[in-house]
């Protein structure tokens, strides 16, 4: 499946022909809108963003100008401790939030995958999540996690698994959990539609000859099928990982309402608190040019997890 | 889709109970919490603050949707993200198709940089964003427009809608554009008029991708257009809580017709996009 790009081959042409020149023209003007687009709102404001890392620009403090101040934000960042907390908080959620929605969506992409009656519901069940706006997510789990009328809380009382209502968003350690379980929902589908494109290209004489050959369900699972959903697996990682690292929306709502703001506290939100709650936007472009170093080392990480997966 | 088919005779009862335990969990899962929000939104302030909790409304009253456009100018901020989603996913497609043709087809030199100069903008953390986008649109008067957030949800939806739709066309016989051009089309008649109809699922993939993004995005919408007029649904329904009190049955409302048309592109197209996005997703 990874080598369909590659065309037939085509009748060689010695040289440039005029075809060619006119094609790459062409080609020349087909992609410049998208590049425009790209480069205008996204590289030049992420160059502008690199440029300020090394300036010092705060705007409560108009009386100091905008020096350039060399690596002083770095060096200010790297003996921040909200920072190493920010840092620290960011990991842990990602490390948690991706592993979770692999633990949760590859069972959902294989009961969406199994032929039934309420496949067109299952699908929709599958989406759901993910097309949710994640504001809302952190509203609504916000409001299932509430403390008093929360109905997580109550269903726990009801089954007897706690006595009294938890404090979800106002204990430390709960609000953590809390939160890692919103993400892990909202998340999962995406695990979940990237495994059952997989899935879909399994051909099902696969399984169902390791089946005739003796094969029980939970062997041809581990044996066949997860082997060839790696490519799958394997890209749903990398972008689950990104925007793992970068997630905002959801701790930004939950910071809202719970006391235990400093656990909750990511990258993503601290950089937003520094340049509008600060107005420090120097050591704001500080922290996004580190965030955005994180977010490649994860893609780094995965291309040599990728390559090496592809030539074994 | 054979798969389609009954389910086979031989599984055995516990495979039947498994399935459907599996697809029970997968259906309430995905449900709930939406659920739980439309029974909230159905809900009196005293019916709300019963522990244990009262788990239907008790009669169905729907002052909770009438406030919420009376409180705040919802209706306004609705028709602003239906406006902006709008437009952003036309912006985009109409950059992108070009771009994805040009990538899976023409000969470009350094095909492959490009590509992965696509997948690094992906990359781009939106808050990095936020200070230079918003001095650039200070700087040229954009602040509190619709352009102010098309152009950004348009171009951070570009990189994945570019992947989608350069997988969708490679898919495409290169022999029925040849044909179409051997009877005279031009290169791109052939885009328009046989990649494009064969590769439809792969648009209507791409965007709905790209409206559900600028439907949800929050971040730049709550920071350039501050003015209430301006204001977008998602950062609309963050506007009910006061400074200590929280309407529960009001903000529920507010999120109920938020998501109603992200729920109904999802329910129309369900298919078709599931479809899509795993043809797609993969190979990008």
């Amino acid at each position: 499946m990874t080598q369909k790009n590659i065309a037939a081959p085509l009748p060689r042409r010695r040289g440039r022909s005029r075809g060619e020149a006119s094609e790459g023209r062409l080609a020349f003007w087909l992609l410049l809108p998208a590049a425009a687009l790209l480069c205008g709102v996204l590289l030049f404001p992420m160059l502008t963003t690199v440029r300020d890392s090394f300036f010092f620009n705060k705007l409560t403090e108009p009386f100091n100008g905008q020096p350039f101040v060399g690596l002083k934000n770095y060096v200010q960042m790297f003996g921040d401790p909200r920072f190493g907390t920010a840092l620290r908080n960011t990991l842990f959620f990602a490390v948690l939030t991706v592993g979770g929605s692999f633990l949760v969506g590859i069972p959902m992409a294989l009961a969406a995958h199994t032929p039934s009656r309420v496949r067109g519901l299952a699908r929709v069940a599958l989406l759901l999540p993910w097309a949710m706006p994640p504001v809302m997510t952190g509203l609504i789990f916000a409001w299932l996690f509430n403390a008093q009328y929360g109905v997580f809380n109550d269903i726990l009382v009801r089954l007897h698994v706690i006595q009294e209502p938890l404090l979800w968003l106002s204990t430390p350690g709960l609000a953590v959990l809390a939160m890692v379980v919103t993400i892990v929902w909202k998340t999962s589908s995406f695990v979940a539609l990237i495994v059952l494109g997989g899935l879909q290209g399994i051909p099902r004489e696969l399984t169902e000859a390791a089946e005739v050959d003796g094969a029980t369900r939970v062997q041809s699972f581990f044996r066949i099928i997860l082997p060839l959903l790696a490519p799958s697996l394997a890209v749903a990682f990398i972008f689950r990982s990104i925007s793992a690292v970068q997630v905002f929306d959801i701790p930004y709502t939950f910071i809202q309402q719970a006391p235990a703001q400093g656990l909750l506290e990511t990258l993503g939100v601290y950089i937003y608190r520094t340049s509008i709650e600060f107005l420090d936007f120097g050591y704001a472009a500080t922290l996004s040019v580190a965030l955005f170093a994180v977010s490649l080392a994860v893609t780094a990480i995965y291309i040599r997890f990728v390559r090496d997966g592809a030539s074994t | 889709m054979s798969a389609e088919a009954a389910t086979p005779a031989r599984l055995s009862p516990l495979d039947r109970a498994g399935r459907a335990l599996g697809l029970s969990a997968l259906i309430v899962g995905g449900f709930f919490p939406l659920v739980w929000m439309v029974l909230t939104s159905l809900k009196t302030e005293a019916e709300l603050q019963k522990f244990p909790v009262q788990y239907l409304p008790g009669a169905l009253d729907a002052a909770n949707y009438a406030r919420v456009f009376s409180e705040q100018p919802f209706a306004r901020f609705f028709f602003n993200s239906l406006t902006v989603s709008l437009l952003s996913t036309l912006l985009c497609i109409a950059v992108a198709v070009p771009a994805a043709y040009a990538l899976a087809r023409l000969q470009v030199w350094g095909r492959s940089v490009l590509l992965t100069a696509v997948v690094a903008f992906s990359m781009f953390p939106v808050v990095s964003l936020l200070v230079p986008l918003f001095r650039l649109f200070r700087g040229v008067d954009l602040l509190n427009s619709y352009p102010a957030l098309i152009l950004p949800y348009a171009a951070l939806s570009l990189p994945v809608a570019i992947l989608t739709l350069v997988a969708f066309f490679s898919a495409i016989p290169r022999d029925l554009e040849a044909a179409a051009m051997i009877d005279g089309t031009s290169r791109v008649g052939a885009l328009w008029r046989v990649v494009l109809p064969l590769s439809a699922p792969g648009v209507v993939t791409a965007a709905l991708l790209i409206f559900v993004n600028s439907w949800n995005e929050f971040l730049l919408a709550l920071s350039f257009n501050t003015k209430l007029d301006m204001r977008t649904v998602s950062v609309g329904v963050t506007l009910y809580q006061g400074e200590f009190a929280f309407p529960w049955p009001l903000i529920a409302a507010a999120v109920v017709i938020a998501t109603i048309p992200v729920v109904a592109l999802i329910a129309i197209f369900q298919r078709r996009f599931v479809a899509g996005l795993t043809a797609g997703g993969v190979k990008a």
